[in-house]
């Protein structure tokens, strides 16, 4: 099994990337390490999934990206400069990073408040908070409910509303730990293309998740962990022709992708991504006499 | 310290093996023998005794100076408090303005924080020895009801959790921007109010889904329960309640006896 | 037909947040059965009301939740709301999305006895069913852990088999493997599997989960607007894409494959998994 090389591979203008880990490690207690001797580096305008098991060090990893935890050795770089030293509400100016629990983040009497509370800490000026506030409510739907308790609305909106707060402060970088969990697919579409905006504007992404149609259908690139270790960053068909790896990772690519690997001897490539890739890929394959009844 | 706080350590030796009732006797004759303790030489015995009894359990000279570490607050605020609300005797230390300490002052201080640790302890060493379930039932066996038993044993599970839950609101503040060390020392106790009301939330989510997992497993309050595992008093159980009642019996009389 | 759970004519409403708040309505006219040895998929978008409807087949509504409840719940024949909310542990079994709020003990094997010594029976009859439990779900070489260093995954497991041990007829899921990784969702799936193959137990799972619904259900039924919108054999449901689409619900990914080729090619194929897909695909290009 070949160690991946760090990074992956972008051409581009000679920008820094947008994050950078250096030979990082941690470990939460003196036992076990959480992360071991990880160095990659994401591409600034890029989106990049992170996957591997629970445990494997994904949450460490996003957490080391905006200084919530800071690595026992090695370097993380944002935007090209070093973030040792400098407070997380620092760095938060930069990288926006939504939890995989929204209750974890909701206190506020009402809705508004709760989109205020990121942009009043970040020093905004109260003219441009009031505005960004009312624009975000907008764009997220949350109009309606703009003046009740985020704690009593439903999961769905609650996730919105964390969603709303994170974006309002429109960051560079945006980080997303399993954002998904517990949504059904319309609501995942939403807030996927949501993200999608932001990333189209020149935004970063980082997205811890589970789920293999998303990262098939709207990540670039993917890095996988296992036990703590870096095994693999590449793109997203690179890492799905790999099931050793995945195998060991108890990772297996989406349906459709495994559906192509499956139609291999009859032509296909064996890489689709999407159903639409592949039904065109299919399509082309066909005879083109008659169809078949 | 990680954040699984469970005081129990499973090991297999006699102390382990006593019945918790035998044990939260002993947290008993403890309280009863500690709390009127005049001598310094019988609290500091008493202390080298619990040790004893650590040592014999095979609990881990770490754990023991973690309990240590985390009593020092307390003890640290009894030496200091002591003396300076009790000055009375001679020698005097310090006449400063109204502040007087004494060296009977400052004596007693330490003999009320070794008191102190003696009784923390004690209840320690119940604790360590004993795992969850056994305590529960050894204080329903008692005569606790059993909901009761089973509030003490879910609070004491759900500790580790809360406290994982609070980090996580901490994390979550801290990442949009929250940073309370900015603040004065009044602004900054209202700072906190995001993540406290955060915390209670969760908490009362937690107990919602809480009540309907006990109403899944068929809890009904006050129906009769049998147990998995019953107690026992065996013989060595008899044998260290005996030489307990009268290892205190006998401390009890020579405390009040000697001038 | 002997039908393990029948709802009729199912309203709830939970009660108001504020003394002299409204409610709105979650159930409006849920009609429901499921025979014997049944798995039924339980789809509907987030706050459909998937959640309610589970809680409502082991009398936790209305019983611990009080609200307005309306209609008529019976599992088993015995009908929820005459029977207090521990009484029927022994005919429903419940398992909820977060494995960390349903563990009350610190040890796997006062876990599942936990439910057994409610029931007073006797040691070793607790004995006997502990390890039957475990056995059931696969972990019996997690019998003396804490309960507090196990994985999500591993959690899941623990309850499901401290549910079992309580020998339920017919058991709910409300999306158990939400918040675990695909290896967590694929040991606990597989032990609800060969828990239905061995012993027949009648299962109601309420998932989001969709590429995986046809390995594991043999009908669908979905919840929107607070009624049952469609119901059906798994391939009759997903023979209607359409229809869940505008119910708000995706599709496997094999079924969307099938409906992009209904569109071009005319033909009406419903794949519910990759195998079925692979074996008319190459017939395509091979015929």
């Amino acid at each position: 099994m070949a160690e991946a090389a760090a990074g992956p591979v972008v051409t581009g203008p000679a920008t820094d990337p947008a994050i950078e880990l250096r030979n990082c490690s941690y470990s939460y207690d003196d036992s076990i390490p959480a992360l071991q001797c990880v160095s990659c580096s994401i591409e600034a305008g890029s989106w990049v999934a992170l996957v591997g098991e629970n445990g494997s060090g994904k949450s460490t990893l996003a957490r080391l990206c905006n200084g919530l935890l800071r690595p026992r050795e090695g370097q993380v770089l944002i935007k090209g400069e070093d973030i040792r030293g400098r407070p997380v509400g620092e760095v938060a100016r930069e990288v926006g990073f939504l939890f995989q629990n929204p209750d974890h983040q909701l206190f506020a009497p009402t809705v508004r408040e709760e989109i205020e509370f990121d942009l009043r800490n970040l020093g905004f000026p109260r003219q441009e908070i009031a505005e960004r506030t009312e624009e975000a409510l907008a764009i997220f739907g949350l109009s309606l409910c703009a003046d009740r308790p985020p704690a009593v609305l439903g999961y769905g909106l609650r996730r919105q509303v964390t969603l709303a707060s994170v974006l309002a402060r429109r960051p560079s970088i945006l980080i997303l730990d399993e954002p998904t969990t517990g949504l059904d697919w319309g609501s995942t579409a939403l807030l996927m293309d949501h993200v999608g905006e932001q990333h189209a504007a020149g935004c970063t992404v980082l997205l811890i998740t589970h789920d293999m149609r998303l990262v098939a259908e709207r990540a670039s690139s993917v890095l996988l962990l296992h036990e703590g270790r870096l095994v693999a960053a590449g793109s997203t068909r690179e890492l799905f022709a790999q099931p050793e790896l995945l195998e060991r990772a108890s990772i297996s690519p989406p349906p459709i992708t495994r559906l192509s690997q499956r139609l291999r001897p009859a032509g296909m490539r064996g890489d689709s991504l999407t159903v639409e890739a592949f039904a065109r890929e299919f399509e082309a394959l066909l005879p083109e006499s008659g169809d078949n009844e | 310290m990680s954040a699984r706080f469970n005081p129990y350590v499973p090991r297999k030796t006699w102390l382990h093996e006593l019945d918790p009732r035998t044990k939260m006797a002993f947290v008993g004759a403890s309280f009863v023998l500690l709390l009127p303790a005049n001598h310094l030489t019988l609290v500091l015995g008493y202390l080298a005794g619990v040790h004893v009894l650590l040592w014999q359990a095979r609990i881990p000279g770490r754990r023991i100076s973690w309990l240590w570490r985390q009593m020092a607050p307390v003890s640290l605020l009894i030496l200091l408090l002591w003396p300076l609300s009790n000055p009375g005797g001679t020698p005097v230390l310090i006449d400063w303005w109204r502040i007087q300490i004494t060296l009977p002052g400052v004596t007693q201080g330490l003999l009320a924080a070794l008191r102190v640790n003696g009784l923390a302890f004690a209840v320690f060493t119940l604790l360590l020895t004993t795992d969850q379930s056994a305590l529960v039932q050894g204080l329903v066996r008692l005569g606790l009801p059993f909901e009761w038993g089973l509030t003490l044993a879910i609070g004491l599970r759900y500790l580790p959790l809360l406290r994982g839950m609070y980090g996580g609101i901490v994390d979550a503040q801290r990442a949009r921007g929250w940073t309370p060390e900015q603040e004065g020392l009044v602004r900054r106790l209202r700072a906190y109010g995001p993540t406290l009301v955060a915390l209670v939330i969760g908490a009362l989510r937690l107990t919602d889904t809480l009540t309907f997992a006990l109403a899944a497993r068929g809890f009904r309050p006050g129906e009769p329960r049998t147990t998995h595992r019953p107690l026992r008093l065996r013989a060595i159980d008899w044998v260290c309640l005996v030489g307990l009642g009268l290892l205190t019996g006998g401390l009890l009389i020579f405390e009040v006896g000697w001038r | 037909m002997n039908a393990v759970v029948a709802i009729e004519d199912l309203h709830y409403a939970y009660p108001p947040l504020t003394p002299d708040g409204r409610s709105t309505p979650i159930l409006r006219g849920v009609s429901l059965s499921v025979a014997e040895g049944e798995c039924l998929a339980l789809l509907g978008r987030t706050g459909a009301g998937k959640s309610t409807l589970c809680l409502t087949l082991n009398g936790i509504i209305p019983h611990l939740t009080g609200g307005a409840f309306r209609g008529e719940v019976r599992v088993a024949g015995r009908s929820t709301r005459a029977c207090a909310p521990g009484e029927l542990s022994q005919t429903v079994g419940l398992v909820l999305q977060e494995p960390e709020s349903q563990l009350l003990s610190m040890t796997v094997e006062d876990e599942i006895a936990f439910g057994l010594e409610g029931l007073a029976l006797p040691p070793t009859e607790i004995e006997a069913r502990i390890d039957e439990a475990l056995g059931m779900v696969g972990i019996r070489a997690l019998r003396g852990r804490s309960s507090l260093e196990l994985s999500g995954g591993q959690k899941q497991r623990v309850v499901l088999a401290a549910i079992l041990a309580m020998r339920p007829k017919v058991l709910i899921l409300d999306e158990p493997t939400a918040s675990l990784d695909p290896a967590g969702k694929r040991s606990l799936l597989e032990g609800v599997d060969r828990l239905r193959r061995e012993r027949g137990t009648t299962v109601v799972w309420a998932t989001q989960d969709l590429d995986r619904v046809p390995r594991l259900a043999n009908r669908v039924a979905v919840l929107h607007a607070g009624r049952i919108a469609v119901e059906g054999g798994v391939r009759e449901v997903f023979g209607r894409p359409d229809e869940l689409r505008r119910l708000g619900l995706g599709l496997p990914q094999m079924t969307e494959l099938g409906t992009r080729f209904n569109q071009s090619r005319g033909i009406d194929p419903v794949w519910l998994t990759v195998e079925e897909a692979a074996e008319a695909l190459k017939g395509m290009v091979d015929g």
